[in-house]
């Protein structure tokens, strides 16, 4: 694989705008990716995944039938899925925090707000690739690690509750 | 100290499933995304993408303005509008729309029925900038800044009651 970047992978677009949809295949074309498919919803998406390999997911937050939150949960936790770590990238609108939220619970790696310019999403693919996320299993979650930094030396407070609970039980 | 993992989460590290690149591939991407040579295709296809998705807005547009009277459809065009206008190169188009939907959900954060005079002169006015965005876009900006104060203090009533 040396020299070679995103020739070789294949991305996967799920958005229902076929304008945004035809956008975000020539900004990826423009990095190097080759082999694009594309789904206008997460029902579609889950039918590409089973069909080919995708190495990468730009996904919209708002579809139908289903949307990015159901299809990213299906993705990772789904008994049946072709690939439970795919870095699954989220594109929303900036003022939706809850959907956020909920799409970090879901397992999103990483956010790529509206309105889309290609530094924004191109730095999103940079921390996928350089900054690879440690994934988490535990009871209610799979995907990506949510905590963002975590300090090696850190002696400052605790400051979630199930940290006292946890070193009550050790 | 090092904070004990919970007892029953388990870490799975990067190298410890299948990453979309080794590290020599790795390094190559990164290069190219952070080229010159690739940013200037990529401005190239942004400019390119600009005539369909100002069609693309102006479709959603005609569809708001159809569903009138059906307020979840309604809101669901101007929540696309406000997602691409902005990347079509209609900021105003988008601003407008934002501070609708923004109002919106304040609204409902505060259990309170959107007033229908605000909803129709915000619809009236993206529709009206979508339009007319390249030939009076200072005109705009002064609906959007207007309309925004119109909703901060309709929110900031509604808040104080």
């Amino acid at each position: 694989m040396s020299g070679v970047g995103f020739e070789n992978l294949k991305a996967l677009i799920v958005e229902d705008n076929a304008q945004m949809r035809a956008l975000l295949r020539a900004l990826l074309n423009s990095a190097g990716f080759k082999e694009i498919a594309e789904a206008a919803h997460g029902r579609a998406a889950l039918d590409q995944l089973c069909a080919r390999r995708s190495d990468l997911v730009l996904s919209d937050l708002a579809m139908k039938p289903m949307d990015g939150l159901e299809f990213t949960h299906h993705v990772r936790n789904h008994a049946q899925s072709p690939n439970p770590f795919v870095p699954i990238i989220m594109i929303t609108g900036h003022s939706e925090k809850h959907r956020v939220e909920a799409a970090r619970d879901a397992g999103v790696t990483e956010f790529l707000a509206k309105p889309i310019t290609a530094q924004n999403l191109f730095s999103r693919i940079a921390e996928i690739v350089e900054h690879p996320r440690a994934f988490v299993r535990c009871n209610g979650y799979f995907g990506p690690d949510r905590r963002r930094h975590q300090v090696e030396n850190y002696t400052g407070p605790w400051r979630r509750q199930e940290d006292f609970q946890d070193m009550t039980v050790r | 100290m090092k904070k004990p993992a919970k007892n029953d989460a388990h870490l799975i590290a990067p190298d410890a499933y299948p990453q979309m690149l080794g590290e020599q591939g790795a390094a190559h991407a990164l290069r190219t995304l952070r080229s010159a040579q690739t940013a200037a295709k990529a401005q190239v296809a942004m400019e390119a993408a600009i005539p369909p998705l100002r069609a693309g807005i102006l479709q959603y547009v005609k569809e708001m303005e159809d569903a009138a009277g059906d307020l979840p459809i309604m809101f669901e065009k101007i929540h696309e509008i406000r997602g691409f206008a902005e990347t079509a190169g209609l900021a105003t188009t988008g601003r407008i729309a934002e501070i609708l939907y923004r109002y919106r959900d304040d609204m409902e954060r505060i259990g309170r029925p959107l007033d229908m005079t605000i909803v129709a002169l915000h619809v009236s006015a993206i529709a009206r900038a979508a339009r007319t965005e390249e030939d009076d876009a200072g005109m705009g900006e002064v609906v959007a800044a207007e309309l925004a104060a119109l909703v901060a203090r309709r929110l900031a009533g509604c808040e104080q009651l």
